[in-house]
């Protein structure tokens, strides 16, 4: 094993539960965020042999195969739909009603305006928010440290715009 | 707005964010489902190291252990764990059991399925005490007639009986999983109640971890039972709105108080509803999966099936019983085949007394892979291991005096060897 790098265990142990946090930030339902979290670390595992962290932090190193994973599943799903889903407020259909209640999520309605973020904004405030430093927030959405943040504090004030008109 | 106020508004946003991505959770259970996945893509090789790795850091920990008896022990694991790592096919996402958990994310991880790794196992037996684990004071609800294996209309006979057999065993597997629970505490019992809104209530009597009252519920919760063997429980008793609530079917009413409890099950089940006068009870049957075998439902002291119940009356929800939510451990233990199964069933001890003179022929027609709740040993204190383990029940019938009573015969799946004697 390389040195100073984790095992795959603790890996998992430590970013399980943030990985999907940062998912679920993305998408609408539970289910899906399940199985791009399951396949996120699915990714993680046939690739772990060849990771090092000499050019990136174990954290990083998920956050980019989570945030391609969640590319894939737009690319595949239909990024549409899903805003029109959130836009609305609706129920979505197949979510089911055990695993809603079993998901454990407190800021269900903050998590939905984050969505409403555009893209590069909704990244960089979900990736600092799950914990990334802004460098690695830079590294993953290929910019500095500087415009990470920019982007960041953008986004941060959109989402306060958006939360106020909601509560208006 | 001044920018001071501007700022406040925007760090206490920044702390709801982190507040939400930090509670934002999946469901419990889904963690330690997705880690049993990924263990069951594990190369051989990779599963034979880790064993054995995980044996030297075994023998470290005891130092006083000669270290002739530690190489000795270590050429026995590992033959032990080639043969059984050698016929360990986990397949993929649907062979996976479900575990669940109601610990800190750190605490909610199920081990590797190291094979054997719990060490010489207790070995399950169906017991003469014939409550179910779930039976929490009178509202016990009588079983209907047979729409479902999990219901019976005749009672079990647990005494001596001649057997023969003539029905057919089938079995694939070559090893199952073993899960292994720790007896929990009060503060987690607490900690338990507190996940679903509900207070200490009044001092927990004997057997209790506590009682608790929450907005719409009074709930206990019960450790293990010692005879017949059961996992620790808990019991909802809804007083409030949910009283009030109404469904469709009896299924749709019990899913619906289990779900506005935050109580659904994680695990895999099969439903069955049964009615007795104007009580319906449904039954979440629990299953743990076999690979290479398919879904096993867990039974109880009897051998009737079992997992989460809930009453209802005038389609109302008037309890829900069902296991605690604890973390599972699972460790991969080699099974005996379908003809030493025949065979020990047949030579078995009776589970109880006699009753009927003489002693009953009864052919045995049917068996299944089942999970039974096993202890270690007599004493449940908190931390001490509870486990499911793998068994065959095999069942037949018989009539003695106008009564068709139904023989069942439980025999541990485990390889003896495996086994405590």
């Amino acid at each position: 094993m390389l040195a100073d790098r984790p095992t795959f265990e603790d890996l998992y142990r430590d970013y399980m539960g943030r990985i999907y946090a940062y998912v679920r930030a993305q998408v609408s339902t539970s289910a899906d965020a399940e199985d791009i979290t399951a396949q996120v670390f699915m990714n993680a595992y046939r690739a772990y042999d060849r990771f090092e962290t000499r050019n990136i932090t174990p954290a990083a190193w998920l956050f980019r195969i989570a945030r391609n994973a969640t590319t894939d599943h737009f690319r595949a799903h239909g990024r549409r739909e899903r805003l029109r889903r959130t836009i609305e407020h609706q129920p979505v259909a197949g979510e089911d009603p055990a695993g809603m209640a079993e998901e454990r999520i407190q800021y269900r309605a903050l998590l939905e305006f984050v969505a409403l973020l555009p893209e590069r904004q909704r990244e960089a405030l979900s990736l600092r928010h799950s914990g990334l430093s802004f460098e690695e927030v830079g590294v993953l959405m290929t910019c500095s440290e500087d415009a990470a943040k920019m982007l960041y504090h953008r986004a941060l004030k959109a989402l306060r715009e958006s939360v106020r008109q909601g509560e208006a | 707005m001044s920018e001071d106020e501007e700022d406040i508004e925007l760090r206490a946003l920044q702390r709801q964010l982190d507040d939400a991505f930090e509670t934002t959770r999946p469901r419990r259970g889904f963690e330690d489902q997705l880690w049993l996945r990924l263990q069951a893509r594990r190369p051989f090789w990779r599963r034979v190291q880790d064993g054995l790795a995980a044996v030297v850091d075994r023998a470290r920990e005891v130092p006083a252990v000669p270290a002739a008896a530690v190489a000795a022990v270590l050429i026995v694991v590992i033959g032990v764990g080639v043969v059984s790592l050698s016929g360990l096919k986990l397949g993929g996402a649907g062979s996976v059991a479900t575990t669940s958990g109601v610990q800190p994310a750190a605490g909610n991880f199920a081990q590797a399925l190291a094979p054997g790794s719990f060490g010489a196992l207790p070995s399950p037996v169906l017991s003469s005490t014939s409550s179910s684990p779930l039976d929490f004071g009178p509202s016990k609800v009588a079983t209907a007639p047979a729409a479902d294996q999990s219901v019976r209309a005749n009672p079990v006979y647990l005494g001596p009986t001649t057997l023969t057999w003539t029905g057919k065993l089938e079995v694939n597997a070559t090893q199952a999983p073993v899960f292994r629970y720790q007896e929990p505490t009060g503060a987690f019992a607490n900690q338990f109640a507190a996940s679903l809104g509900a207070v200490p209530a009044a001092s927990a009597g004997s057997g209790y971890l506590g009682t608790y009252s929450g907005q719409d519920f009074t709930m206990s919760v019960r450790s293990s039972s010692g005879a017949p063997p059961g996992e620790p429980t808990f019991a909802l008793v809804p007083t409030g709105a949910d009283r009030q609530a109404s469904q469709n079917t009896p299924s749709n009413a019990a899913l619906a108080l289990l779900s506005a409890h935050n109580l659904a099950p994680s695990w895999v089940y099969t439903v069955s509803v049964g009615t007795a006068g104007d009580q319906v009870r449904v039954n979440f049957l629990r299953t743990f999966a076999i690979p290479g075998q398919g879904p096993a439902h867990l039974v109880d002291g009897v051998g009737d099936r079992y997992g989460l119940a809930v009453d209802l009356k005038g389609g109302q929800p008037v309890r829900a019983a069902g296991p605690l939510p604890l973390s599972l451990d699972s460790a991969a233990y080699p099974i005996i085949t379908a003809n030493q199964a025949v065979h020990a069933a047949l030579a078995s001890s009776p589970a109880g007394p006699a009753t009927i003179d003489p002693s009953p022929a009864v052919n045995l027609t049917s068996a299944e892979l089942v999970y039974a709740v096993v202890h270690s040993g007599d004493t449940l204190l908190p931390g001490t291991p509870g486990f499911y383990e793998p068994c065959f029940l095999f069942s037949g019938t018989f009539t003695y005096n106008g009564t068709t009573y139904l023989k069942r015969v439980l025999v541990p799946a485990v390889d003896p060897s495996q086994l405590n004697s």
